[in-house]
């Protein structure tokens, strides 16, 4: 049974492969190395890989090419691919499927319209690591429709969710707002607001919940809210049927529940219920899923970094232990003396970061490698944010949160 | 020399997390000892009012008109902040 499972659709860089790769070794050789004694049947992986998207492109090139072979050396690591969109790139896996062709699976099963669909083998995969048995799947979407093939995604996989009866629960924030504008209407690609429209319908039929959530603030800077009673309800007219607008913390609130929630770049770490203690953890019991947010985004060019920032505050708020870590282009955050005119309605993310480091809940690290690779330092200033190496992201990543009482852990990239 | 009143800053349109973090920003930068004032609307009330109460602030709240509320928080002697 897959113990860990990625689901990858953004661009790999030779960067964030390594890093996956240098966890995956600590895991195997320190934490678990059990693992490597006792090798388990290929279909019994530890870690599946679900690779979609441009995150194909890293199945062929010369500097992540070499980092998935050593990936692959390890025991029990396997790699689901998106067949259809590793045609549609023309992206040939042949040498990676010659040297472990049970750990390199190009086929996808067949869905109920006699296609075969990769997000029937990602629900194969996300129904297997709860318990008990989930009959919902979620999914964080951050990214406008038609601009990105990922807002497709999202229709495939909760289409894929229906058909083996889960409720579906989507959560639209940032550009995933978009997803929900009425009268879409495109010309050359799937409409994806029929489609979330049809879906509702759909699970509605079969007796399954529907929910469609927008983040409030993420709508209302983008014009979706209409109207405001003040006490959290928002109508709009411009949004499909089933979606509601509603305040970040109706979203972290289904949080709260332990179903597996999907995305465009997420993990899900299982762990063991009560296990072994971190010395970077707290104590305190929670049934809810950790949360694990990876900020690897510049601040300020795109609203990925606060949003992440926000997205961890909320959780923290609510009672999930949540943890960030600046990572990659992520760490650009922490550099350098950060300085907004007083009148601005904007954050200054290192005040942010300042502010919040001490909240309840939430811890924040920094990835030293990655600081080191762009030749550049934290600034000195930012004390609440923990420099952490290698094999301290490992153990972030798969040592147990101390009294957790949560099946698995959620790992969101942003 | 006429004195310029203090001009309250208005953060009734800030969503809970941002009014949060916002909060804990001007906490941050304000003087030990002082406190700080701010306008909100209703459904902002309890985001501030539990979270600030338990971990060593004084929270005080006036209605000063339809769904707006004059705000205070002081830090209390041996508040500290999480």
């Amino acid at each position: 049974m897959t113990s860990h499972f990625f689901l990858l659709g953004e661009r790999i860089s030779q960067e964030r492969l390594t890093w996956i790769e240098e966890a995956l070794k600590f895991y195997f050789l320190k934490l678990y190395p059990e693992n490597l004694l006792h090798h388990t049947k290929p279909t019994e992986a530890v870690f599946t890989f679900l690779i979609t998207n441009d995150a194909l492109y890293s199945l062929n090139e010369e500097d992540t090419l070499p980092i998935w072979e050593i990936i692959l050396s390890l025991p029990s690591v396997k790699i689901v691919l998106d067949k259809q969109e590793l045609d549609l790139r023309g992206i040939s896996v042949e040498r990676l499927k010659m040297k472990n062709p049970e750990q390199v699976i190009d086929h996808n099963s067949m869905s109920l319209n006699g296609q075969t669909s990769f997000w029937k083998d990602v629900m194969k995969i996300a129904r297997q690591t709860d318990e008990p048995f989930p009959s919902t799947i979620g999914y964080l979407h951050l990214e406008s429709p038609y601009m990105h093939r990922s807002g497709q995604n999202v229709t495939q996989c909760l289409a894929a969710a229906i058909e083996v009866r889960a409720s579906v629960e989507l959560y639209a924030y940032l550009d995933g707002v978009h997803l929900s504008h009425t009268d879409q209407n495109p010309a050359e690609c799937q409409n994806v607001g029929k489609a979330l429209e049809d879906m509702s319908e759909r699970a509605e039929k079969r007796g399954l919940q529907c929910l469609m959530l927008a983040c409030a603030r993420c709508s209302a800077a983008r014009g979706y809210s209409t109207w405001d009673d003040g006490k959290e309800v928002v109508v709009s007219t411009c949004t499909i049927k089933p979606f509601r607008i509603r305040n970040l913390k109706v979203i972290i609130d289904r949080f709260l529940c332990n179903h597996i929630i999907l995305g465009g770049n997420i993990a899900s770490i299982r762990q063991k219920k009560e296990g072994s203690a971190s010395q970077y953890v707290t104590v305190e019991k929670s049934s809810s899923p950790p949360v694990t947010i990876l900020i690897t985004k510049a601040p300020y060019g795109t609203e990925y970094a606060f949003g992440a920032l926000s997205f961890a505050v909320a959780c923290a708020y609510q009672g999930v232990q949540t943890r960030i870590i600046f990572i990659e282009d992520g760490v650009y955050a922490l550099t350098g003396n950060h300085h907004l005119g007083e009148e601005s309605q904007y954050f200054n993310l290192q005040e942010v970061i300042d502010a919040v480091a001490e909240s309840e809940n939430l811890h924040i690290y920094a990835y030293q490698p990655s600081l080191h690779r762009r030749r550049i330092t934290k600034n000195k200033h930012i004390t609440g944010v923990l420099d952490i190496g290698k094999t301290e992201l490992a153990q972030l990543l798969f040592q147990p949160l101390r009294g957790s009482q949560a099946g698995h852990q959620r790992l969101l990239f942003f | 020399m006429k004195e310029e009143p203090l001009t309250i800053p208005d953060l009734s349109d800030l969503t809970c997390t941002n009014l949060m973090i916002r909060l804990k920003i001007m906490l941050k930068k304000s003087s030990p000892g002082s406190a700080i004032e701010f306008i909100i609307r209703r459904d902002q009330k309890e985001t501030i009012e539990v979270p600030f109460s338990r971990t060593g602030y004084k929270v005080t709240i006036h209605k000063i008109d339809n769904n707006r509320y004059r705000a205070n928080l002081e830090k209390k002697d041996d508040g500290k902040m999480h």
